[in-house]
């Protein structure tokens, strides 16, 4: 069964729906963070397909921007999750509830 | 006419500084208000006017230098509107007409800005007074120097506002500020039609504009004054309205009387001299559009004529001193309408220069005395001011005899030029020459009335106020002496040809009223050129009538208008000075109805109380207020808006939950709907 | 041999991201994310990638998961308090429909188009270093400048964010 275009636009689509999902049911600040990784790493994935397919090296270039962009969002996620957590004592989103209304 | 074959243009960027300088000056005064002394204020403000007043002058004598044929310099300081073929600029022009107003605003406005300085100078206002009169003067050159129509529009809508201001200038008062709120709600009626009018000329004008044409401008328009043949009649009389307003005409002339709530320099400069002229000037700059339509020419002659007559019977009877003035400049308004309307303009310039001159003389005077009688206006407990006001007194009398025209003060002049064309024009005639006949009778009649009361006999007024009558200082008898000397030589200019004189003036209008001298459409077609040829045929118009225009009857006529205006001065004098036999029967007369229905003006007042303002309270506060205001707008659109947004916000705060996880489950659905929409689309 | 490898990473990185949802351990699953990271390297070899395959591991499996473990460790224990408790039941399908929707239509969406193998022919040293570079610095070389703006501004916000902490304490 030779592997086409398709079959990797459904790989990717699994996992980025699970990354949707578990960021709706985590509550957990850091782990939610994670999926928005998982989700960007199956977009990377399409990304490289193309790629192939087209015979093009832009779409790596725009992984290692993927890379970068992953990379500066964890960074910035993580030290604001920590001042949070140094100012509220936790990071479960669903205690963080100043904003409503 | 900015089409090639026409002269060049002198730009001249002096013009900007003679409307501009005032315009500073009010800034000054108007900003620093009370944080300057009074003697800087009256400095700036006379200064300002001063230095516009010499700049006039020089602009003028640098006009005169051109040839006849040419004399026209302007100033484009700045694009206005622009837009397609649509164009206007910030501009000013100065040519023959502009010039001798701009002398007449400035100059007279310059004398009674140095009356005022003796006038309000123990006034809580003082600053705020000179702000005002400064930015009238400002709006007054913007009107009379406007390069086009807009320009002149904004200067008239400024000298509305001005006159607003300085009629109800004393607020504190309920009568004072309603005066002024009159004024302005019937110069509004006016600026309606002339706006209307306006728009009309932009709109039949702008599809004949040459690129590069401003649209209003006057010698654009003058240009193609023929494509506005067809709705001439329709422009001229809208922009008439607009003059009625202004010039205090009928139907609207009823704020004029009223306005003398102001101060009464106030009263000389805008609602005698300058801005009560601006109809006029208008009418004479929109010559072009007049002289294509005999019909609208026909209604302002009639309305003119029927507003001198109206406005000087009523002034036979006001007690008030500044009403009876007032009623006078409503009449001697009339005179200049009328010559308009018979195609004189240069007579009705004419007119309006002199009459710049006395009115202004006869106000300050009035003013003099009132200033003298503790602010006494009712000449009923006045006389015998003679003695006491030496000064004023004699420089009133100058001015009395100027207004009822004896020779040889600018009255005369003035008056018997516009006799004789209600004579001889064409629109003109016998009838109207006996209606403008009997208007010169009453007024004399009705000046020599004042003297009479005012200067004449014994001191009416209470102990108190006759201890306190002292002649008033230099700074306001010096303009009464100027402006008395105006007055009985400013005529001298226009010293008619049947007199053996040249008549300096009409020539030197002639060019701007080429076409209304000549064949309107030859002159439109010409446009340019036809300015020099219709400057020498008005020449030889002139000459033309002094040589076969029955010089023995212009002659005849002048002597009888003369003979009529010292009648009626003896008349007056008879009347109100001594008990004879005439006067008895007069005042006979005095107790009757048509003394009754002339004392209370006709009953317009009333009249338009009962046909318009009232119905207009009544429907305001019925349908507009309660039904309109309280039920649509404030029931149905302000608190119906509001609560549907209550509703809504109510309803979408649900969703403003705070839960993060929340919003990336609609997040979620929204990029489920997404994906749905996409694949449906295909 | 190629479709061999494509499954079986694909489908370990599936195992590696349904297994981080569902570990209540944030450290555990941190380190199941890890897994799933170095699976998706594999795809990348697949999609001869081999560049962005050993970037995968070197820069996200290594570094950026790193720090991931770095910051749950500094600021709890194993497991959130609050996670210990279940979702209650009602609004687990409420919670799970709008996902499978999304992963039900875009399935069959994808499963519309016409099936094309992916390409063979490519040319020698595709998503080597060299080529990459090239098209790195050639082509996109805006795109790559920009990358190094949003790390500058990411190293600067996180700087602020922690200097502002130390400054108020």
């Amino acid at each position: 069964m030779t592997v086409t275009l398709n079959h990797c636009l459904g790989l990717a689509a699994v996992i980025f729906v699970t990354g949707m999902a578990g960021f709706i049911v985590r509550r957990n600040a850091i782990v939610m963070l994670m999926c928005i990784e998982l989700m960007l790493s199956a977009v990377n994935i399409v990304f490289a397909a193309f790629a192939r397919q087209h015979a093009d090296a832009g779409g790596h270039v725009f992984v290692l921007m993927n890379f970068a962009v992953a990379a500066a969002e964890a960074a910035i996620g993580l030290a604001i999750l920590v001042e949070i957590y140094r100012r509220r004592r936790t990071v479960d989103v669903d205690e963080l509830k100043t904003l409503m209304e | 006419m900015h089409s090639p074959e026409t002269q060049t243009v002198v730009q001249e960027s002096l013009l900007r500084w003679i409307v501009l300088l005032p315009l500073l000056g009010a800034a000054i005064n108007g900003l620093l208000n009370r944080r300057l002394p009074r003697a800087a204020a009256g400095a700036v403000a006379c200064g300002a006017v001063g230095l516009s007043f010499v700049l006039s002058v020089v602009a003028f004598l640098r006009l005169a230098a051109l040839p006849a044929g040419e004399r026209l310099l302007a100033d484009i300081v700045a694009p206005w509107l622009g837009y397609g073929p649509l164009r206007v600029d910030i501009g000013f022009a100065l040519d023959p007409l502009s010039a001798v107003m701009a002398l007449v605003v400035t100059g007279v406005g310059l004398l009674i800005h140095i009356y005022s300085l003796g006038y309000m100078s123990h006034d809580k206002g003082f600053q705020r007074f000179f702000t005002y009169l400064n930015l009238f003067i400002f709006s007054m050159m913007t009107l009379v120097l406007g390069e086009n129509l807009l320009m002149l529009f904004v200067g008239w809508e400024g000298v509305g506002l001005c006159s607003y201001l300085l009629i109800s200038f004393w607020f504190n008062e309920e009568a004072n500020a309603a005066a002024g709120k009159k004024a302005f709600i019937v110069n509004r009626v006016g600026d309606f039609g002339f706006l209307i009018g306006t728009f009309l000329l932009g709109v039949t004008l702008l599809p004949h504009l040459e690129p590069g044409e401003g649209l209003f401008s006057f010698r654009v328009m003058q240009h193609h004054a023929h494509v506005l043949a067809p709705v001439a009649t329709v422009i001229g009389l809208l922009l008439f309205v607009g003059a009625t307003g202004k010039s205090a005409q009928i139907p609207l002339y009823i704020w004029l009387p009223d306005a003398m709530a102001g101060p009464t320099p106030v009263s000389a400069l805008i609602h005698a001299a300058t801005m009560v002229t601006a109809g006029v000037y208008m009418i004479a700059r929109m010559n072009f559009v007049y002289v294509l339509a005999p019909t609208a020419m026909e209604v302002v002659t009639i309305v003119g004529a029927a507003t001198a007559v109206l406005a000087a019977t009523i002034a036979t009877t006001q007690n008030d001193i500044k009403r009876v003035l007032a009623y006078s400049t409503v009449s001697q308004l009339g005179y200049m309408v009328m010559a308009c309307g018979l195609g004189a303009f240069a007579a009705g310039i004419f007119h309006v220069m002199t009459h710049a001159f006395f009115k202004a003389l006869l106000f300050l005077g009035s003013g003099s005395v009132i200033h003298a009688m503790s602010g006494e206006q009712d000449m009923r407990v006045m006389g015998g001011l003679a003695k006491k006001l030496p000064i004023t007194f004699w420089t009133f009398l100058a001015g009395t005899f100027a207004i009822a025209g004896v020779f040889p003060l600018a009255g005369f002049f003035s008056k018997d030029e516009i006799l004789w064309k209600a004579f001889s024009s064409d629109g003109g005639g016998v009838a109207l020459w006996l209606v403008a006949f009997l208007v010169a009778g009453l007024t004399a009649f009705y000046m020599m009335r004042l003297v009479v009361l005012t200067f004449h006999g014994t001191n009416r007024a209470s102990q108190e106020v006759r201890h306190h009558i002292h002649e008033s200082p230099l700074s306001m008898t010096l303009p009464l002496v100027v402006l008395a000397v105006l007055s009985v030589a400013g005529g001298w200019i226009g010293w008619p040809a049947f007199l053996g004189g040249s008549n300096h003036f009409e020539h030197w209008l002639a060019p701007v009223f080429a076409d209304g001298g000549h064949g309107a459409a030859a002159a439109a077609h010409h446009g340019g050129e036809a300015l020099a040829h219709g400057a020498a045929a008005a020449h030889g118009a002139a000459d033309h009538a002094g040589d076969h225009g029955h010089v023995a009857l212009e002659r005849g006529l002048a002597a009888a208008s003369l003979a009529w205006g010292l009648l009626g001065l003896s008349l007056g004098y008879l009347v109100y000075s001594r008990r004879t036999k005439v006067a008895d029967t007069m005042r006979g007369l005095a107790g009757g109805w048509p003394y009754r229905i002339l004392l209370n003006k006709y009953y317009v007042d009333e009249a338009y109380d009962g046909a318009i303002i009232r119905p207009g309270f009544r429907f305001s506060r019925t349908v507009l207020w309660k039904g309109v205001d309280a039920g649509v707008i404030d029931g149905l659109l302000v608190n119906g808006s509001a609560l549907v947004v209550a509703v809504i916000g109510s309803l979408l705060r649900l969703l403003q939950n705070g839960l993060v996880r929340f919003y990336a489950w609609s997040f979620t659905v929204g990029v489920a709907v997404f994906v749905v929409y996409l694949s449906l689309k295909g | 041999m190629e479709a061999f490898l494509f499954w079986s990473c694909g489908a370990l990185m599936v195992l590696g991201g349904v297994m981080m949802v569902l570990q209540r351990s944030a450290v555990v699953a941190a380190l199941w994310l890890v897994f799933a990271f170095i699976a998706a390297s594999g795809v990348f070899a697949v999609l001869h990638a081999p560049f962005l395959a050993i970037m995968q591991v070197l820069v996200y499996a290594g570094a950026i998961m790193v720090l991931f473990l770095f910051v749950i460790m500094m600021l709890q224990g194993p497991v959130m308090e609050g996670e210990r408790k279940r979702m209650a039941l009602p609004l687990w399908p409420a919670a799970a429909i709008p996902p499978l929707a999304v992963l039900v239509l875009v399935g069959a969406w994808v499963s519309q188009r016409t099936p094309e193998p992916l390409r063979t022919a490519l040319p020698d040293g595709f998503g080597g270093p060299r080529d990459v570079a090239a098209a790195l610095l050639g082509r996109y070389l805006l795109a790559f400048e920009l990358i190094s703006v949003v790390l500058l501004v990411a190293i600067v916000g996180a700087l602020a964010l922690g200097h502002g902490e130390r400054k108020a304490s």
